[in-house]
């Protein structure tokens, strides 16, 4: 076990080295002058020969790079370029954010998808089954943006019951959060409870004409235990599968859902570091963000492999 | 423009900005979004009231200037104090000169370039000794240049002020979360105080027009920025909002590339295209382009058309009023082309910002250009993007323009003297250097007026830099909010705003 770990260990680090080269090279291919994004309208000579200087843009590359690194191992993400406020910090900020909104959106995700997805699949050809799919389709279609707008005009302004934008943190007043996370959360999530919703009533349909139903409802089990003990329990392994794949999208989906209702979370900081050629703020996102990824794979890894012994003694079945 | 109402004491003011602000560091800072924040909590030397005019702030009287133009001497306030509890005295005000001028990285370098020395005469009379006469010095010192900062604060956390600014001003720095939020709250300390009524003021960052307008509706913001024509067309029949507009002091036009082949600051070359070599295929260019119709297509009437880089409301030097804009002239345009013996269709590529108001600009100019000749190809670009094109001279013609500053000299020195810092153009032109260098140096109003007046005349006959329209200035604010100020240089003034009594 202790190999096995050792051996993930390790590669998840080479892993984050790669990481660290490509996110480096990659935050320097995107075209615009960091110096000049800074400058902005006043850009003198002196003005970017001074920036330059000032954030090491004149180094080499390798010089550049190794300062990032030797300055990320230690925690030191830098400050960020534009506002001269340290990256850590930006980073600690904007992280519940972000996570608070994708579990929201998971959940709304869940309860809407499965709960729509049951009903299509028991009330097959009626009108709540049409209005079910119509409801889908319509959650797969609408872009983020437009559905923002549409609910911030209707529930934020014609009849003010949620907050049009911004953050409060959920430990400093629970109801201002809410009040300012369920219409984000509605948006990012409305996708995924399409989705979730078609693959519920799909599964659904294929269990309802299974015959551990069919026995069942001979046993002469109520309609809902049927249902729910039954059908639905053993459609939910595909749910399940598909909710995982769906989490990655969720959180770039973030990207635009932050910018609808202005809150501070991580795809905003990375659009703005974008923006502003950011150097510091982006590198530092994006590693935190590709670390977070590896971190979740290693312990992943390592949980199949307590789960299941043959992963580790490397390969199949003997 | 003014609300004269009187607000009653307390209360959150927020008001959304168009982007989040850079460095709250008077000598770094770069972006306008960041003078409205100081506006707040950072009081300067001087001030612009609402004609334009310059009036005193920290300094008690408009400054002194020696018969030679180069001493200028002035007196602060006595009865001022910084955030941080540090007295202002003449010493603060050396301190402040000498650090925006010489701080590393430093955005005020260029404007304060002229100044030789600053002393203090005594415990609150400054003096400040010129390398030669720069007769825009006073409104320099209107400006982020002329922000005096604690000496303490500065002691203490040397470039780290912009995480710990302290001034003098209605409100001091509370706190700082990046993209998010900058919170000031009232200075009881401030020697103004019983004019200023609410408690706190947030600045928020909302990049996007419609999501600071539907933050305004939904009561969540109070005023927002920078709001552009199409926000402000559907503000007009809001019944909670108000509008507040003043006329802007820059300008915005089309550049062309008529000599920049090395990049900024490097001597003029030789283009060899139509547009860039033949003052009479730029002048046909211009002819084909209608100001009055691009304001009333792209910007629904809200602008002004504009053919000088001075605005007509300039308390200064006024320059061209946009009565007497030239008028778009077709067949003119066409004549001149083949004058010019060039082929037709005359192609070039237009470089624009890639925001939708840009582009829709682009695709008029397009369409006007080709009834004259001209074959416009649009290159739509992210902004940090198209700077860095056209700065190193990648470009035939692009969207030019400038927030604007009080003094004339502030819209022209830098962009049209020969190796100016930001002539993107390579306009290389003796008789402009000469006004130029003339114009920063007169004392007398007047003849800065017809010196200018002159300027404008010989830079438009180069047509390099088509001025096309003056944007304005339009702030929404909700109906119930009383006392606010926006100003000819854009700024949004809160010190004696509030809820409406």
């Amino acid at each position: 076990m202790n190999h096995y770990l050792l051996k993930r260990l390790r590669q998840s680090l080479i892993t984050l080295f790669l990481v660290s080269v490509v996110v480096f090279a990659g935050v320097r291919a995107i075209p615009g002058d960091p110096a000049l994004a800074l400058a902005g309208e006043e850009r003198s000579p002196e003005a970017l020969a001074a920036i330059r200087e000032q954030y090491g843009l004149n180094d080499s590359i390798f010089e550049q790079y190794w300062r990032f690194v030797s300055h990320a191992v230690t925690g030191d993400l830098g400050v960020s370029a534009r506002t001269g406020l340290p990256v850590d910090d930006a980073i600690v900020g904007a992280l519940p954010v972000t996570v608070e909104l994708a579990l929201l959106s998971l959940l709304f995700a869940v309860v809407v998808g499965i709960g729509a997805g049951v009903i299509a699949a028991v009330r097959r050809g009626r009108p709540s089954e049409w209005l079910a799919n119509g409801l889908a389709l319509l959650g797969l279609s609408v872009p983020n943006f437009w559905l923002g707008i549409v609910l911030v005009l209707s529930l934020a302004i014609a009849v003010p019951v949620f907050a049009a934008s911004g953050y409060v943190p959920f430990g400093v007043d629970p109801v201002d959060n809410l009040r300012r996370m369920v219409l984000p959360a509605i948006v990012l999530g409305s996708g995924l409870a399409a989705v979730v919703m078609r693959q519920t009533r799909a599964a659904m349909l294929d269990s309802l004409s299974a015959d551990y139903v069919r026995t069942a409802r001979a046993k002469g089990l109520s309609r809902r235990q049927v249902i729910g003990s039954h059908a639905l329990r053993n459609s939910l392994v595909t749910v399940v599968t598909i909710l995982g794949l769906q989490l990655g999208q969720l959180i770039s989906g973030a990207v635009v859902t932050e910018q609808i209702f202005v809150l501070p979370g991580f795809g905003k900081l990375t659009i703005d570091a974008v923006f502003t050629r950011d150097y510091a703020m982006l590198q530092g996102v994006v590693l935190c963000t590709s670390a977070a990824y590896i971190l979740i794979n290693l312990l992943v890894d390592v949980a199949y492999s307590v789960i299941d012994p043959r992963i580790r003694l490397g390969g199949a079945p003997r | 423009m003014a609300d004269g109402r009187e607000a009653r004491d307390g209360g959150t003011l927020t008001v959304a900005l168009a982007s989040d602000p850079d460095k709250l560091d008077p000598s770094l800072a770069q972006t306008l979004v960041g003078r409205t924040v100081f506006a707040s909590m950072c009081e300067k030397l001087y001030d612009s009231d609402e004609d334009g005019q310059l009036v005193p702030q920290l300094a008690t009287e408009l400054p002194e200037i020696s018969d030679d133009g180069r001493t200028v001497t002035f007196d602060v306030r006595e009865d001022a104090t910084f955030s941080d509890g540090t007295k202002l005295d003449a010493d603060a005000v050396v301190t402040s000169l000498k650090r925006h001028r010489d701080i590393a990285g430093s955005a005020r370098a260029t404007e304060l370039g002229p100044v030789e020395g600053v002393e203090a005469t005594g415990p609150y009379s400054v003096r400040i000794t010129l390398k030669q006469p720069y007769t825009p010095l006073p409104t320099v010192l209107a400006d982020r240049a002329g922000m005096v900062l604690s000496p303490k604060a500065i002691e203490k956390y040397g470039k780290n002020f912009t995480n710990h600014p302290s001034c003098v001003g209605p409100f001091k720095y509370k706190e700082r979360v990046g993209g998010d939020r900058i919170v000031l709250v009232k200075d009881d300390k401030y020697y103004d105080a019983d004019a200023v009524h609410l408690d706190q003021v947030i600045y928020r960052p909302i990049p996007d027009g419609n999501v600071r307008l539907a933050n305004l509706r939904s009561g969540d913001v109070q005023i927002g920025d920078q709001m552009t024509p199409v926000e402000v067309t559907s503000v007009l029949t809001d019944p909670k909002l108000k509008l507040f507009n003043s006329p802007s002091m820059g300008y915005q036009g089309i550049g062309i590339n008529v000599g920049n082949t090395k990049g900024l600051g490097e001597q003029p070359g030789r283009i060899d295209t139509p547009l860039g070599r033949d003052v009479r295929v730029r002048e046909a260019f211009e002819k084909s382009l209608d100001r009055k119709l691009i304001n009333k297509i792209v910007f629904q009437g809200m602008y002004e058309p504009a053919c000088g880089p001075v605005s007509p409301k300039s308390a200064i030097a006024p320059g061209v009023r946009a009565s007497e804009c030239p008028e778009r002239d077709v067949e003119g345009a066409k004549k001149l082309l083949k004058e010019a013996g060039v082929k037709t269709p005359v192609r070039f590529e237009y470089t624009v910002n890639n925001t939708p108001e840009d582009i829709r600009l682009g695709q008029v100019v397009q369409s006007m250009a080709k009834d004259a000749g001209f074959q416009v190809s649009l290159r739509p670009m992210e902004y940090a993007s198209m700077l860095e094109e056209t700065d190193s001279g990648r470009y035939d013609a692009f969207r030019s323009g400038w927030s604007g500053r009080l003094d004339p000299d502030g819209n022209i020195a830098s962009f049209l003297t020969t190796r100016g810092a930001m002539n993107a153009y390579g306009l290389g032109d003796e008789k402009i250097d000469e006004l130029i260098a003339r114009g920063r140096t007169e004392g007398d109003q007047g003849e800065r007026a017809k010196i200018y007046r002159e300027l404008t005349e010989k830079v438009n006959a180069e047509h390099t830099l088509i001025y096309l329209y003056r944007q304005k200035n339009y702030v929404v604010a909700g109906k119930d909010i009383a006392g606010l100020r926006v100003y000819g240089d854009g700024l949004v003034r809160v010190k004696s705003a509030g809820y409406a009594r």
